[in-house]
């Protein structure tokens, strides 16, 4: 079977994936404790207009008629209107305000550290026991020890004080940005305003990545001096392959492949973290917003945001068997040989 | 620097052979691994030399020093590992030994080029035969793009890959053990080498593939005359390869000799033990004999034998002097480092030539 065979069956492995997560949704939601019809008329609602609700969101219909306007609402896209929290709000108009917010944060906190733990812990296993090496692998501990709604608070009031604290304005610094605010993500492509987005958002997607930094760190550190001790390694060398080029052709691809999981599984720990950390820098993303219907009972809300995140889950999956398929050739061979 | 320096440590395969003949020249390599608690002396002051054309066996059990010194010849000594200054290995005139890393790549595949053990795991798993075989042709030769390409086919039929065409462009999971090592040995002949060091090359491989890879190293030194270090533990291969045969034990040559007188007359208790312990040596019947107990690591510098404790013959003064290498037999080559020896004197006698008197010898 051929790698990219192989990836193509993994995709078509997510359907059903996709299929059987939006029924657990379904189940949770309907079957659980939120009445979305007590949670619409509010806890002074008569029992008339609770009856008449529960009607006119055909609560009363058998659940699997109910099961089945769910799944194919869902699976054509129709997400919806918000119940409670934006009553009679489109969930896509929702998703399109509060989404981009949560992509941004995302984005930044995967590649912060992608950019900075990688090469540190490249850096570190190619010069293993030294000074440096040392500070590296320390100060990859107790970064990845802080935890992350201690790290945001310290952040917020370290940056919001800098001017009392440093003598220097970290709001004022390069473009004028809010610390505690959603960024603003209007005009991208213009350099101020691409930078000013970047800027305010920094901090949080450093909190946010700060355990990632740490765990792509110590496992890049420990993938290169695997990699070192290997026989192709040395090979490569009584080849007479310069220094250099040993290691970014022959070391680094194949230090890669044991960090493609440790890569995607933090993506998916952001999608959970950024509530938090949204809370914290007031980013009012999609982490707040699903929070927020969540406490408010606003079942269709509530529902479509779970599937957008098994959408996003599924979507992670897939980058991950790309990532592998390009780099690793042994993908989706079964032996013989 | 020179063996001038060190008349005390004659080489073992001292002869009139001129240097211009000799491929490759080892003088007194000493490798030296410093870890926290001792010195490891991996490599103990061995000397040996490989004739143009000539296969030179390098044997003896795991642990005594083969590797290393196969490693320490094309420089690929890390820290905490180190060839100590005094020694010599010479290649085309230099003292490569003294060479910078730089210089080394130079000599690495195009000058020296190495064999390994296990062929799947000395292959990059993520790069393509044609890929590798190509880097090399690239890196001595300036060989890039198509021309690179075909000359990387020819190679492949050259070691017997049939379908060359096709099985460059594949990945090394894509072959079977036997083309692995097919395609490893073509690697290391891309540049043309004089020296091919092969470490192990058969022991990971199936007996009927082992025969092959065998016939295949031999007619390629033909075609080539090429100088060929074969190193390994299996006496019966030795047989069938070398011309001339070192065996090491914990650090040391022990013996050395041209194959037949060392067959035919083997005269170091270790070498009896290792040859006593290939099947086909056995007179039907005979249990396989194998040494009891394993190489010591040596890490003190030689102040007795190191085979005493698993010797058979040892007397008292094994545990005291340390032997060198002595003339035994008819032939000149034939040297071994045994407290029995020369034959021709008693053994007080012999045990007196052995020790290091007044003349300044070491230890
Ligand atoms: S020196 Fe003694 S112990 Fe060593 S091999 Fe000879 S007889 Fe055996």
């Amino acid at each position: 079977m051929g790698r990219w065979e192989y990836f193509l069956k993994r995709v078509l492995l997510m359907v059903p994936i996709v299929f059987l997560g939006t029924t657990v949704t379904f189940l949770i939601l309907r079957v659980g404790p939120i009445d979305p019809a007590a949670a619409i008329i509010g806890p002074s609602g008569d029992t008339e207009a609770y009856a008449a609700i529960r009607d006119s969101l055909g609560l009363d219909q058998p659940l699997w008629i109910q099961y089945a306007e769910f799944m194919r609402d869902l699976l054509t896209l129709q997400l919806g209107e918000s119940w409670v929290v934006v009553r009679g709000q489109s969930v896509w108009e929702l998703v399109g305000v509060y989404g981009p917010r949560t992509l941004w944060l995302g984005f930044w906190s995967i590649l912060i550290p992608i950019f900075v733990g990688l090469p540190l812990g490249f850096y570190a296993g190619l010069n293993p026991n030294t000074l440096a090496d040392y500070i590296a692998s320390f100060g990859g501990i107790v970064w990845r020890a802080m935890p992350n709604f201690w790290l945001a608070v310290i952040f917020v009031s370290v940056l919001t004080q800098s001017d009392a604290l440093f003598g220097f304005s970290w709001g004022d610094w390069l473009v004028e940005t809010q610390i505690v605010t959603p960024p603003d993500l209007s005009g991208l492509w213009e350099p101020t305003q691409f930078l000013g987005a970047l800027k305010a958002i920094l901090p949080a997607a450093l909190v946010l990545g700060s355990a990632s930094m740490g765990n792509e760190m110590r496992i890049g550190r420990t993938a290169v001096l695997e990699t070192k001790n290997a026989n192709y390694v040395e090979m490569a060398k009584a080849k007479g392959v310069p220094g250099r080029l040993v290691v970014w052709k022959h070391m680094f691809r194949n230090a890669l492949i044991p960090l493609v999981p440790v890569i995607t599984g933090e993506a998916f720990l952001l999608l959970g973290g950024s509530v938090l950390v949204e809370t914290v820098f007031a980013i009012n993303g999609l982490g707040y917003l699903f929070f927020q219907a969540t406490i408010n009972g606003d079942v269709p809300l509530v529902g479509s945001l779970m599937f957008l995140f098994i959408l996003l889950s599924v979507g992670i999956n897939i980058l991950q068997d790309f990532l592998y398929t390009v780099i690793d050739p042994r993908v989706g061979y079964d032996g013989g040989a | 620097m020179s063996r001038h320096a060190r008349d005390d440590n004659v080489p073992l395969n001292a002869d009139a052979t001129s240097s211009r003949d000799l491929a490759l020249e080892v003088e007194n390599l000493r490798t030296v691994f410093h870890t926290e608690h001792e010195q490891i002396h991996a490599v103990d002051g061995i000397s040996f030399n490989i004739r143009r054309g000539e296969t030179v066996g390098l044997v003896g059990e795991s642990g005594s020093g083969k590797s290393v010194t196969a490693r320490s010849i094309l420089g690929l000594i890390e820290s905490p590992g180190e060839i100590d200054p005094a020694s010599a290995i010479r290649f085309e005139g230099d003292n490569i030994t003294e060479y910078t890393e730089s210089e080394y790549e130079s000599i690495r595949g195009d000058g020296i080029a190495m064999v390994f053990q296990d062929p799947l795991s000395t292959l990059n798993p993520v790069y393509t035969v044609g890929n590798q075989i190509k880097e090399a042709l690239s890196l001595h030769q300036d060989l890039r793009g198509t021309a690179a390409t075909e000359r990387a086919i020819e190679l492949l039929e050259e070691v017997g890959i049939p379908d060359a065409a096709r099985r460059v462009t594949e990945y090394p999971h894509q072959f079977s053990g036997g083309m692995r090592q097919r395609a490893v040995i073509a690697m290391a002949l891309a540049c043309a080498p004089e020296v091919l060091i092969c470490d192990e090359p058969t022991t990971a491989l199936d007996v009927t593939i082992q025969a092959q890879i065998i016939d295949l190293l031999m007619d390629i030194q033909a075609e080539r005359d090429l100088s060929i270090l074969f190193i390994t533990h299996d006496m019966g291969v030795i047989a069938e390869v070398a011309d001339r045969v070192n065996v090491m034990y914990a650090g040391e040559i022990v013996e050395s000799a041209p194959v037949e007188p060392l067959f035919a007359e083997p005269k170091h208790p270790y070498t009896r033990g290792l040859l006593r312990s290939i099947p086909s040596t056995q007179t039907s019947g005979d249990r396989l004999e194998t040494i009891k107990g394993e190489v010591p690591t040596p890490n003190e510098p030689a102040s007795s034998c190191r085979f005493a404790p698993r010797c058979p013959k040892s007397f008292e003064e094994c545990s005291e002097v340390a032997p060198i290498p002595t003339a035994v037999g008819d032939d000149p080559d034939h040297d071994a480092a045994c407290l029995l020896y020369p034959e021709s004197m008693t053994t007080d006698e012999a045990v007196a030539h052995h020790r290091p008197a007044d003349d300044g010898g070491e230890q």
